[in-house]
């Protein structure tokens, strides 16, 4: 989190109090996707996130004025998005996720690699397979149980912090990391064999 | 350090938390063990490529739903300054609703196992809330009323580090 960013928020948190013509603009300009993709990794359903996101703003515009700031602003949208999502989910029948174990590394008894590892490290770096690779991360991510999801979407393609994601999810620390581990792991096994099967165009 | 040790510690490794001794354990591990070495390189390009590939993983917003939500929400924010006692009063009573809850719960024993452990937390730096927590009636009649604002607002703050979607108290 920038200094600069930081100052944007506070000036556009501002703006919307005051009612300040272009605040809505500036707010929906900065977030509008952002929250919109947020909701989707949630909910995986376009019309859910749509009235999530209508949702959240709602929420925003609702709370701006009694909003104390001793968060971040994005990261309070954040945490508003997320719980909105939640509450959705809640009540609602869960969409099947995998279970991780089948994905996680084996080992012998004396904690040695049990199984033979493919290097794929340099062929995922040909810019022509970018398209197909973002796919298969997106449909292989949608799978993880949202739990797994949200941290992943948060630190590993949004790209904050540990510590922003774990404020965001009111999970410690070492929670995120244990959880975006799992994640990682999963994610590996999945392209390892997604790439061994020789599906790349 | 063994493969599976290894394994362990790849998050550490990348965000740079790791103890020096230990990483110093486990590149030399990575030197000499082939398997570990493309198990590593594997592993980091999967949080590389998440974000380099943003754009391709992101789900972009379609343009009917920019629309709408556009629409939905400028219209929102024209009505706030006539709306914004109505919701200020909104957040009130909501925060009144959530506290009452709180201490309901707390009377009745019947909070969260996470949000026991944070009232008790706080309640062993902060004084005047161990004094309200502890003079709380067994009997949930007659109930205790509003507690004051200090302790309404240090409540407030509680209930709102818990994660998002989780329930304060057993169903």
């Amino acid at each position: 989190m920038s200094a600069e960013r930081w100052k944007e928020d506070e000036a556009l948190l501002e703006s919307l109090r005051k009612g300040s013509p272009g605040a809505i603009d500036e707010l929906l300009r900065q977030y509008q996707g952002k929250i919109f993709n947020l909701a989707m990794s949630i909910l995986k359903n376009e019309s859910d996130a749509e009235e999530a996101a209508q949702d959240v703003f709602m929420t925003v515009i609702r709370k701006a004025d009694t909003f104390q700031g001793n968060s971040a602003f994005y990261s309070w949208m954040y945490r508003i998005c997320v719980n909105t999502c939640l509450m959705r989910l809640r009540g609602k029948r869960r969409t099947e996720t995998v279970s991780l174990e089948e994905f996680m590394p084996v080992f012998t008894d004396e904690g040695m690699h049990a199984s033979p590892m493919d290097d794929w490290s340099k062929e995922v770096e040909r810019n022509a397979l970018n398209e197909e690779l973002g796919r298969m991360i997106r449909m292989y991510t949608e799978e993880l149980s949202e739990k797994y999801r949200v941290v992943f979407v948060l630190s590993d393609v949004e790209g904050l912090s540990n510590e922003e994601t774990a404020k965001i999810l009111g999970l410690t620390v070492p929670a995120v990391k244990s959880r975006l581990h799992r994640a990682r792991l999963y994610l590996r096994e999945q392209l390892s064999r997604y790439l061994r099967e020789g599906k790349v165009g | 350090m063994n493969c599976k040790e290894l394994s362990y510690m790849l998050a550490d490794y990348f965000d740079g938390s790791m103890d020096p001794q230990l990483q110093e354990e486990l590149d030399a591990h990575l030197a000499l063990c082939e398997p570990c070495l493309v198990f590593t390189k594997t592993y980091q390009a999967v949080s590389d490529k998440a974000r380099r590939l943003r754009r391709q993983i992101e789900y972009e917003i379609p343009l009917d739903v920019r629309d709408r939500l556009e629409t939905f929400v400028r219209a929102a924010a024209l009505k706030y300054p006539e709306k914004l006692d109505e919701y200020r009063e909104q957040v009130q009573r909501e925060r009144r609703e959530m506290v009452a809850g709180l201490v309901k719960a707390a009377i009745a024993c019947r909070l969260s196992p996470g949000t026991a452990l944070l009232v008790k937390t706080h309640c062993s730096a902060c004084p005047e809330c161990k004094e309200y927590f502890d003079g709380l009636p067994k009997a949930s009649d007659p109930g205790p009323g509003d507690p004051p604002d200090l302790i309404h607002s240090h409540m407030i703050r509680l209930l709102q580090s818990l994660p998002p979607g989780e329930e304060f108290f057993l169903a």
